[in-house]
């Protein structure tokens, strides 16, 4: 059967449930009326032939019903196919349309592409970081990660570690949970020879296994009694991607011994793919935290006067926990419970050590939170600015969306003719719309592959440029939640853009079309184009405002006097991995290490060093004469430095002297502070000179000998009370080095490390990490927020700039008969130009007022993400508002040079 | 053996208004009035039979219909072989032919 598309065939009738019943009607009854006629002509009466009739024909109710019945769904069938048929022709009119035109739809396709992709990275980051449950999780809703609070000095400290004693003083005292356990991520060296790489293991109780629905590839997990004190078992569980890449996924890597850290590991198992615990990124192995704790803390603690073992020890706080509740046990409960417990290990703690601060005024408290970390209490600001990021990237996607609507209004516009005369030749307006919708449809599907492809190479850049490959972000190509998402936005993009050119051409006035030339009605039909280019303006100047004030920000962070350069120094770490050394051996290799790295040609200096900013701090008790309590007056960190460590962190000196080799062992002892502590515990005096008691009220006078510049080495916000100590007199046996490089430290990392490795004795290593790794994630939400605010803003003006530069060509375009009059009548050039310029702005400015109007409303929520910023910062507000403008004039410029050289002959006698 | 009959009748039914209609398009009336006549009123079809079967084969795709006006001048459903109902002619021809041949062949052993 052939069908002339979107005509109704006037001759059916039976399309619905009542033409079928009629149609049946019809034809029985033409039936019966000729059966008679034939009956009676025969001779019979009129009672006699309808008796007959209805003897001949049989059951007419049920026959009726029955050939209702069938004409029902044989119509239902034929609307069907007809329907697919019509969606089929949508379909390919639109494709083929598309490729007579490959520039406009390219350009469609990038612009939707680019505002999906944005979407889809922000999604697939923010998924990561705060929705997401951990794979595998069993009862996500019961699972928690516990977190404590202990104020010290009236400030309160909230974390997530414990010691391990208090993680068995909660187990031990907790009934509301089912599993609890410690887990976490530390970064041990794994394998022996040169091959051995730092990776990152699992670090778990034997619990942990339960909280998941996993069963191990090969092998099995380890059990509570090798994850038992005082030692644990040496086992390991392997991940499946460790145990593809480095045992070819073979069963005989079962029973085999891999060096992991200080110990040598049993394998026993292998976890499930893509099982990860706890952890936000891949793992190499999972290991008994008994064990690994045996092994790389040792049976005791070698500082200090506490020798009990760490499994006693409350001082050493490194565990984290999770747990889940048991079912039907509420939250409030279960804080209640672990409140209780923790509180209870807090006053256990004090008869270990009393001098702790006080339980009244330390107020433990502890209680349940998120599993995912940056949900919790104490989150950065990443996961803040990220989600913030998704709403700027969502106003990306409408920008987009404003655009490729007005391009195809523009299209709408061109083809009204046409569309007119479909509509005269009896295709009906649905499907017409239909129509339109479908190619909109189309054009947004190709958006959302070539989104999906951005996605994938944004997620890729989001992660190592910012996040620091902290944050595992699947390929947006095989991750079905990124996939919906992406979906999602497709058909809302695709109706959204359809829209305008839909309500335009369901408004078309046929006759009005065919009988005018292109030119009446496109003016006033523009409106609803500027209207959407006002919409962008003030989506642009709301991204660039906020992208203009995390500039700001992260510029404000980057010239914080740090009191050091952090660009130009390495951290060495020594990692002796169960090589046996004694204490004199461990002070003349660090010295060695210093020396040989000194010589290096790509090093300016070398020093020892044994706390590192943002990432170790070491207090000690302190006393001074005429002061009660030195730690009354709040903390005061140390450094233990060779000569030359404050060249090498690039400190300045401001007064006295810096150490010296003569600041030996047993020479007299003295110290170097920082202008902070000098100005709080010596106010309105001269530091020099003066005497500190270092550990103990008796120890004999440690010198003060110099005065430093102050240094930010835990907040980037304030300075710390920061004093140093030389290496020959405090721990000469710990810590390890900072190099200064000749030129960018990362570069120079691996050269180092080379270099001093030669010396490592034994199976022991070294590990450098550049010090701008180090601070990069206390930087990273200004960071992601600057970057992205200014990539989305750039994107979104960028895409305002190319829409008002299409209105405002076609408008020159539909006018050009109205130019010719003008330089007929005598306008010059520069009166057209500045005509259609000021057309521009015109356009504009509504946008750029009301953008700034939400600007400013927005700055509250914002505010406490910028850094020494006010979100009404007027450089940013007056230097955006100027750029918009500057813009709106390029985009108007060159449409309005064009309508300058309009020839009045041409233009006048054309139409 | 009732059903069997039914079965029987339902396919030859199919099968003789498939051949009515290689002579052109008619309404119901004239294909029941065509069978009677042709079959000398031996075959006693039940007209409601009929027209169920016709609208079937409609809704199968062997037949389609379109109102014209009849004869007198009536509107009336016309129903009309398609390309897919000859071949189905063809096909149940050949089976019936064979069928009937197999029945006269037992029945001419006697």
């Amino acid at each position: 059967m052939t069908r002339i598309p979107g005509l109704r065939r006037l001759m059916r009738i039976e399309r619905d449930r009542a033409g079928v019943d009629r149609a049946v009607d019809d034809e029985l009854q033409f039936h019966f009326d000729m059966t008679m006629r034939e009956l009676m002509t025969n001779g019979l009466n009129p009672d006699d032939a309808r008796r007959e009739a209805e003897r001949r024909f049989g059951d007419i109710q049920r026959t009726r019903e029955k050939l209702a019945t069938i004409d029902r769904s044989r119509v239902g069938r034929e609307r069907r196919a007809e329907w697919w048929s019509g969606v089929a022709q949508d379909f390919r009119y639109a494709i083929r349309g598309l490729r007579l035109k490959p520039g406009f739809t390219l350009a469609v396709v990038l612009t939707l592409g680019l505002g999906i992709g944005a979407n889809a990275t922000m999604f697939g980051i923010v998924d990561r970081l705060l929705f997401r449950p951990p794979q595998f999780l069993i009862a996500p809703a019961r699972a928690a990660a516990l977190y404590f609070g202990v104020t010290n000095r009236g400030k309160e400290n909230l974390g997530t570690s414990v010691s391990y004693p208090t993680f068995l003083d909660i187990k031990a005292n907790t009934s509301s949970f089912d599993a609890i356990t410690p887990f976490f991520v530390d970064q041990l060296a794994v394998g022996e020879g040169p091959a051995t790489k730092e990776m990152k293991i699992g670090v778990l109780g034997a619990d942990l296994w339960r909280m998941f629905d996993v069963a191990p590839a090969i092998g099995r997990f380890f059990t509570p009694q090798e994850d038992s004190l005082p030692t644990g078992t040496a086992v390991t569980v392997l991940s499946y991607a460790f145990w593809q890449t480095q045992f070819g996924g073979r069963r005989d890597a079962l029973g085999r011994q891999l060096s992991i850290g200080s110990a040598k590991y049993t394998i026993i198992g292998v976890a499930p793919e893509g099982f990860v615990g706890f952890s936000p990124d891949p793992v190499a192995a999972f290991v008994p935290v008994t064990a690994e704790s045996n092994a790389e803390i040792g049976p005791g603690l070698r500082l200090g006067r506490n020798r009990s073992p760490w499994y006693q020890n409350y001082g050493r706080i490194w565990l984290s926990l999770f747990a889940r509740r048991k079912p039907g046990v509420t939250v409030a409960a279960a804080n209640a419970d672990l409140n209780r417990a923790f509180q209870l290990s807090y006053k256990h703690m004090l008869t270990v050590n009393p001098k702790r601060t006080a339980f009244d005024r330390a107020r433990p408290r502890a209680f349940v939170g998120a599993v995912l970390r940056d949900r919790g209490p104490d989150e950065d600001n990443s996961a803040k600015v990220a989600s913030w990021l998704i709403g700027v990237a969502g106003i990306v996607l409408l920008i987009a969306c404003a655009n490729v609507a007005n391009l195809l209004l523009a299209r709408a516009l061109r083809r009204r003719r046409e569309i007119a005369v479909r509509i005269a030749l009896g295709v009906s307006r649905s499907r017409l719309l239909m129509q339109l919708l479908t190619e909109s449809l189309v054009l947004a599907a190709l958006g959302g592959v070539a989104g999906l492809a951005i996605a994938q190479w944004g997620g890729g850049v989001m992660r190592h440029a910012l996040l620091d490959d902290e944050v595992t972000i699947d390929s947006a190509f095989t991750d079905p939640r990124t996939l919906m998402v992406v979906a999602v936005l497709v058909l809302a993009a695709g109706l959204l853009t359809g829209l305008a050119p839909a309500a335009q051409t369901s408004s078309a006035d046929v006759s009005l079309a065919l009988k005018s030339g292109g030119r009446e009605g496109a003016v006033q039909r523009s409106r609803l184009r500027v209207g959407l280019l006002v919409l962008q303006a003030a989506l642009s100047v709301v991204l660039l405002v906020g992208a203009g004030l995390f500039l700001r920000s992260l510029s404000n962070v980057r010239n914080i006097p740090m009191g050091y350069d952090a660009s130009r120094l390495l951290w060495v770490e020594l990692n002796s991995r169960g090589t046996p050394t004694d204490s004199v051996h461990d002070a003349l290799l660090r010295d060695q290490l210093r020396d040989r790295a000194a010589q290096l040609p790509s090093v300016a200096r070398a020093a020892r060093a044994i706390t590192v900013p943002f990432y170790s701090t070491w207090i000690v008790s302190l006393f001074v004469t005429g002061i009660d309590s030195v730690g009354a007056l709040g903390n005061f960190t140390l450094q233990a430095a060779s000569p030359g460590f404050l060249e090498t962190m690039g400190t300045r000196l401001i007064r006295g002297r810096a150490f010296t080799n003569a600041d030996a062992a047993t020479g007299p002892k003295v110290m170097i502070v920082g202008q902070s502590m000098a100005a709080r515990l010596w106010p309105g005096e001269d530091a020099l000179g003066k005497c500190v008691r270092v550990l103990a009220d008796t120890a004999p006078c440690t010198t003060v000998v110099g005065i430093a510049q102050d240094v930010r080495r835990t907040s980037i916000d304030k300075t710390e009370m920061h004093y140093y100590l030389p290496s020959a007199q405090f721990r000469p046996d710990q810590g390890g080095l900072f190099i200064r490089t000749r030129g960018a430290a990362p570069e120079h990392a691996e050269e180092v490390r080379r270099a001093l490795q030669a010396i490592m004795p034994g199976a022991s290593y070294v590990t450098i990490t550049p010090l701008s790794t180090i601070i990069a994630p206390e930087i990273r939400s200004w960071k992601l927020g600057a970057t992205m605010f200014a990539a989305f803003g750039a994107l979104a003006l960028a895409l305002a700039a190319i829409g008002l530069y299409s209105v405002i060509a076609y408008n020159v375009t539909q006018r050009t008969h109205e130019m010719g009059v003008r330089v007929a009548l005598g306008a010059q050039a520069s009166d057209v130009v500045g005509l259609i310029v000021r057309e521009g702005i015109v356009i504009v400015l509504p946008g750029v007022a009301l953008g700034t109007v939400i600007a400013l409303a927005a700055g509250r929520w914002v505010a406490p993400l910028l850094f020494q910023v006010s979100p009404k910062d007027p450089p940013v507000i007056v230097g955006v508002v100027a750029t918009l403008l500057v813009v709106a004039i390029a985009a108007s410029w060159f449409p309005a040079i064009r309508a300058s050289r309009v020839d009045p002959h041409e233009a006048l006698r054309a139409d | 053996m009732r059903t069997a009959d039914l079965d029987l009748l339902q396919g030859t039914l199919d099968l003789l208004i498939l051949k009515t209609l290689t002579w052109g398009p008619r309404h119901g009336y004239a294909v029941a009035s065509w069978i009677r006549d042709t079959t000398n009123q031996r075959l006693q079809i039940e007209e409601g039979a009929l027209y169920t079967a016709l609208h079937r084969m409609e809704k199968r795709g062997w037949l389609e219909a379109d109102w014209g006006l009849s004869e007198n001048n009536r509107k009336a459903k016309f129903y009309q072989l398609t390309a897919q109902g000859r071949r189905q002619l063809r096909a149940q021809t050949a089976v019936w032919t064979e069928y009937a041949g197999a029945v006269f062949k037992v029945l001419q052993t006697a």
